[in-house]
């Protein structure tokens, strides 16, 4: 148990000091290059360990599933997502026709 | 003891689990592995017949088949399922053939929605070809449907449900109930968005467990025939080089169509009308080359098609001036009027000069005025799609659009069996050994214009029905005729003389001419003065062939090469439709022309038979057309050929007398 607690506190510490050798890295960058980076940090700034803790906005497709894959208004299991594609008279899917 | 007895338990243990490792395949004996590496079968043998500068194998068959899309396949697995030594022959791996494009539905009267019958469907089939489909195969492909869609539901695609389990069916493609008196018919069956992805991965799973060979990335140049009998094909392995020669008893080429011939079309830029091309160079003819269907709004340069759901939520399309101009083409239906009339509204702005653009050859469809919100909720995705193919962000800019080719409806003649016919004396004959199927073939169930959802039916019924006719001629291991040692001699020289031409001309400046000039004059404003213009232009683009400039001299994947191989396909197949369209002088279908706006049959349909005089069969134009070219001098020769208006059989479905169509 203590053994546990021990660890837990050592990766602690190793957690936070990516973060501080991060800042002495952007640190030193400002300093040799001379002028002051206003860029975005560093594309690779948040290690594999930081990078899964703040949870990403994941983009949502246009077409949502619908729940249990069932369309709510025709039954129609593991049919087509989204509005109905045949309402205009073709085969429309995302504004584009592959069927007419 | 007891560790004797415990050894003894761990031991049949151990045998028992490596018993149960033995997989079932196994027991039915030792199966070589559906591929190898350093070549196909061992009976392959290299010979220098034909040329000493290219090695040569030769290769023995039952049956061949050209091409791997859905058509090809289902013919392909179903001769390996009859037992056939079957190769097939395809310039690309399976799973990519045009075949897989295809989103919409499959159309088939299972009657699970209401109350179906396939005669009904075979009405609606035969009204919708403008009565330019042989009956006798829309019978077989519309009375086959159902056990289709059931098969290939039993071979594993996963098509969407009704609650019940049963396949579900939507309305679409111009099916109606009760010989269109009872209403909209509900008949198209899909897998959510991808009806034609699946079918072909479920066709390429399902071929894998027999024992076809696999000639992938193999480009066929030409086919073997001795005294018009189709002895097989010369392809070319475009990995190293070597051409092979297939002989087989049996040749099936489904090859796809040939949409590249214009400038702007939805088909991939594989499809170049190889085998219908193959068959015009073996002097046999393609039919009905000149019915292309066409949509009027596809984006320039990508070839994506735009619903017409933009024009119905309140797109419009607007010219160079900014002018709404189809109120000048249709006042009451403006941008809402069929689809023929804007693609031709479309074109006359575009030959008038007033077209968008550095070139002026296309127009602009406008979304850009209606409230992005409803844009968004009505046609989800609509931003996306302009963003990524026309680079246009759609509520600020217009898209570009042009009429874009999407189906050719005319291919290789084929009879309801898909054996490929050839007119002569005034009958339909057989010519032995060659079979088509798909959208390069014609056996004429489509017709002057092509229903939607019916083209996935087309692939897989006269798939089927090519290996059934194979099975029922011929049997497995027949010996092959002798074959002339020089055959492919030509294809060969023609090879080598594109491979070093060093004319003036690039191949894709020729294309580029094609293609301007057939989506000029053979789109979908035809007129006479048009159409002659045209055809001495093509006339001209296909001398040019002579001035071709290729760059790469070597033979270890060549890609110029194959692209100027299949130039001359598409040359071919672009002649063909450029001239039997100006000979055509009448509008049937997806054939409309400006100077003979009407249907011209045998009687005028739109009035009561009963006193009048039937044409002869050189005055009216219910007739198929046959193109035959020289390959030398590009000169088309046309010949008809009757409709077939009986159906299989007469009492089980009574034939569709030509009536008017209108919907």
């Amino acid at each position: 148990m203590s053994f546990l607690r021990l660890c837990a506190s050592a990766s602690r510490h190793v957690v936070s000091s990516p973060a501080a050798v991060d800042s002495l890295f952007i640190g030193c960058f400002r300093t040799t290059s001379g002028a002051v980076k206003d860029r975005e940090p560093l594309r690779k700034a948040k290690t594999p360990q930081g990078r899964f803790d703040v949870p990403e906005e994941t983009s949502k497709d246009v077409l949502q599933k619908f729940p249990d894959d069932v369309n709510p208004a025709t039954k129609e299991k593991g049919g087509p997502r989204g509005p109905e594609p045949t309402r205009y008279g073709d085969w429309e899917r995302k504004g584009r026709c592959v069927d007419f | 003891m007891a560790t004797v007895r415990a050894a003894s338990r761990l031991l049949s243990k151990r045998v028992l689990s490596r018993a149960k490792a033995v997989p079932a395949a196994a027991v039915q004996g030792s199966r070589n592995f559906h591929f190898s590496i350093y070549g196909k079968k061992k009976s392959a043998k290299v010979s220098d017949d034909i040329s000493t500068q290219y090695p040569v194998v030769d290769h023995e068959f039952d049956a061949v088949v050209v091409g791997a899309g859905g058509a090809g396949l289902r013919a392909a697995f179903g001769l390996s399922e009859a037992g056939f030594n079957t190769a097939c022959v395809t310039k690309l791996f399976p799973t990519r053939s045009h075949t897989v494009a295809a989103q919409g539905g499959i159309n088939a009267a299972l009657g699970n929605m209401e109350e179906d019958d396939w005669r009904w469907h075979f009405y609606d089939t035969v009204k919708g070809s403008d009565w330019l489909g042989d009956q006798d195969a829309i019978h077989y492909m519309t009375e086959q449907a159902p056990a289709a869609v059931v098969e290939l539901e039993n071979f594993g695609m996963p098509f969407s449900r009704t609650e019940d389990g049963k396949i579900y069916q939507r309305a679409f493609g111009g099916q109606s109930l009760k010989y269109g008196k009872g209403g909209q018919a509900h008949r198209c069956c899909c897998v959510a968005d991808r009806t034609g992805h699946s079918l072909l991965h479920t066709l390429y799973g399902r071929s894998l467990r027999y024992d076809t060979s696999y000639f992938v990335e193999y480009f066929a140049l030409d086919l073997l025939m001795d005294d018009g009998v189709c002895k097989g094909v010369i392809a070319l392995c475009m990995e190293d080089g070597s051409i092979h020669r297939i002989r087989a008893q049996n040749t099936i080429i489904a090859t796809g169509g040939y949409g590249r011939t214009y400038f702007s079309c939805t088909s991939a830029h594989t499809s170049t009308g190889d085998g219908t091309a193959m068959v015009t160079r073996a002097g046999l003819p393609c039919q009905d080359l000149e019915f292309v269907q066409f949509h009027p709004t596809g984006i320039y340069g990508a070839g994506c098609l735009i619903t017409e759901g933009c024009r119905g939520e309140g797109g419009i399309l607007i010219n160079s001036e900014g002018e709404r101009f189809m109120e000048r083409y249709a006042p009451n239906a403006k941008d809402l009027a069929s689809r023929d009339v804007v693609s031709r509204s479309m074109t006359i702005e575009i030959r008038e000069g007033r077209g968008v653009g550095p070139e002026k050859d296309h127009v602009h469809l406008q979304l850009h005025h209606l409230p992005p919100q409803q844009l968004a909720s009505r046609l989800p995705g609509i931003s996306e799609t302009a963003m990524i193919f026309a680079g246009v962000d759609v509520t600020k800019e217009p898209i570009p659009v042009l009429p874009t080719v999407h189906y050719n409806m005319g291919g290789i003649p084929t009879n309801y069996k898909g054996q490929v016919i050839d007119h002569t004396n005034g009958k339909d004959k057989v010519v032995p050994g060659l079979y088509a199927c798909g959208e390069a073939a014609s056996a004429s169930v489509h017709g002057a214009n092509r229903l939607g959802a019916n083209s996935l039916l087309d692939l897989v019924v006269f798939g089927r029905a090519c290996a059934l006719t194979i099975t029922d001629l011929h049997k497995p291991g027949e010996k092959l005729t002798p074959l002339k040692p020089s055959a492919g001699e030509e294809s060969v020289a023609n090879l080598d003389k594109l491979r070093f031409a060093n004319g003036s001309l690039r191949t894709s400046e020729i294309r580029l001419n094609m293609q301007k000039t057939m989506q000029n004059h053979a789109a979908v404003f035809r007129t006479g003065s048009v159409l002659k213009e045209g055809c001495d232009k093509m006339d001209d683009v296909y001398q040019s062939m002579e001035n071709i400039k290729t760059f790469d001299r070597g033979i270890v994947w060549n890609t110029d090469l194959v692209e100027s191989l299949e130039l001359q396909n598409l040359l071919l197949n672009a002649v063909q439709t450029i001239n039997a369209a100006e000979q055509r002088k009448e509008s049937r279908g997806a054939h409309a022309r400006e100077d003979f706006k009407d249907r011209v049959d045998e009687y005028d349909y739109s009035k009561p038979l009963e006193g009048q005089q039937k044409k002869t069969f050189d005055q009216h134009w219910r007739k198929h057309t046959l193109s035959y070219v020289d390959p030398k001098t590009g000169k088309v020769a046309l010949k008809y050929r009757p409709v077939i208006d009986s159906s299989l059989n007469e009492q089980d479905c009574a034939h569709v007398p030509p009536a008017i169509r209108s919907y």
